[in-house]
């Protein structure tokens, strides 16, 4: 049963906190649906609110976001524009007030679609723990008694993005596709389509010798893919559709 | 069981209340301090129907721990009126029927507040897209998105901001 909530006013002493045991909680937009339905099964939940994790800073072409960064504020930040329609895809403006860039990345699919996006930008991400700090890439395992506390990655100059839905606002993804086509640095990531985020290698990999054959990645990119039923949709609709929604992205289509 | 005493100026008036921890901002508005018009819908954050404003941002109370939130300014919607005078967009929403069973209407006024206090001439477009996160079971959204197109008018026209 839970019986505090730690204030923490720092990252490392987060993590002084989280070593003894409990939750982490960021926007509170994943924990609270369960501490209000008593389904806590830790007696501690430690906020990040006042751990100095919020901020966004741009350095040339290098973006840092703080973990505790919220969503709306990604989503308000003009030299963050090419993420503006991935923000504006997730959940409902009073959510995104809340709900934060750490919480997102470590969020199951068929939510977490700004994860979708970093994994695209091959973005950075720190980490600290009582035994100190260290920068991992995103999609590496965090472990329980490490708090990520930042995200890097630099601005890319060809971005593609898309998000099928159920409704236009605020729902899951069916499925979600986010690219940067820069060349050596061409990277496509998928949501929607297994428990975490997911490369698709093998489209990347037709683009790279041959930026024309979007048709050809297209089709490629349901390989290896884990699709899931969900009350958003079925694995099968999930793998049907897949091509269709990352030929749109990649073209721009509507 | 640890407490903690927690300050916040709801409404312009100063409170301090004692929480049990993980205890949300809408169950200490509503079991504390009396204030029901924020509406326990679905405790997801999910039905939008407990949203008021945090330090001026439309937030879902059931989903903040009120003591991670200590020395906050919130608004809810007993707050809007001014001297029993209701506001436009309370206005609007009673004369164009914008109102079904009622439970969303505070959450939905709420967020319709906020949209036009950043945007006092939204596109239609813009106001679905602020209430995406409003429930309203009734499905009576058409008339709800009429109201607070007519509230924007309503206000610019009485040459008032927010």
């Amino acid at each position: 049963m839970l019986s505090k909530v730690h204030l923490p006013s720092s990252a490392a002493e987060a993590a002084g906190l989280l070593r003894a045991g409990g939750w982490l909680i960021g926007g509170g937009t994943v924990v609270m649906p369960r501490v209000n339905t008593g389904a806590v099964p830790v007696e501690h939940l430690i906020s990040l609110r006042h751990a100095g994790l919020a901020g966004i800073r741009v350095d040339a072409d290098t973006v840092t976001i703080g973990a505790a960064t919220t969503l709306a504020a990604v989503g308000a930040d003009d030299r963050l524009g090419f993420l503006h329609p991935v923000i504006r895809s997730i959940a409902s403006p009073p959510v995104r007030n809340l709900a934060t860039v750490g919480g997102n990345l470590l969020v199951p699919q068929p939510h977490g679609d700004l994860a979708v996006a970093l994994l695209a930008l091959d973005a950075r991400v720190d980490v600290v723990s009582v035994d100190g700090a260290r920068t991992g890439l995103v999609g590496e395992p965090v472990a329980p008694d490490e708090i990520v506390t930042a995200v890097h990655f630099d601005l890319p100059e060809n971005w593609h993005y898309r998000k099928a839905m159920r409704r236009r606002h605020n729902s899951a993804a069916i499925v979600t596709v986010a690219a940067v086509l820069d060349g050596e640095r061409t990277r496509i990531a998928l949501g929607g389509v297994a428990s975490r985020p997911v490369r698709a290698y093998a489209a990347e990999r037709i683009l790279r010798d041959d930026p024309g054959a979007v048709a050809e990645a297209a089709e490629a990119a349901g390989e290896g893919v884990e699709a899931f039923d969900d009350a958003y949709a079925s694995a099968w609709y999930r793998v049907r559709v897949l091509p269709v929604h990352v030929r749109r992205a990649l073209l721009g289509e509507d | 069981m640890a407490s903690r005493i927690v300050s916040l100026t709801v409404n312009d008036r100063e409170e301090e209340l004692l929480a049990k921890a993980g205890t949300s901002l809408l169950t200490v508005l509503r079991d504390t301090l009396g204030l029901t018009a924020a509406k326990r819908g679905c405790s997801q954050g999910a039905c939008g129907s407990c949203t008021v404003l945090l330090d001026d941002r439309p937030v879902p109370a059931c989903l903040v721990p009120v003591e991670t939130v200590d020395g906050a300014a919130v608004r809810t919607l007993e707050g809007i009126a001014e001297d029993g005078e209701l506001d436009e967009v309370q206005s609007a929403f009673l004369e164009d029927f914008a109102t079904q069973c009622g439970f969303c209407t505070a959450g939905m006024i709420m967020t319709a507040e906020a949209l036009l206090a950043g945007n006092p001439d939204p596109t239609r477009a813009e106001v679905v897209e602020a209430i995406s996160g409003n429930v309203c079971r009734c499905t009576g959204y058409e008339p709800i998105v009429a109201a607070i197109l007519d509230a924007a008018e309503r206000r610019r026209e009485s040459g008032r901001t927010a």
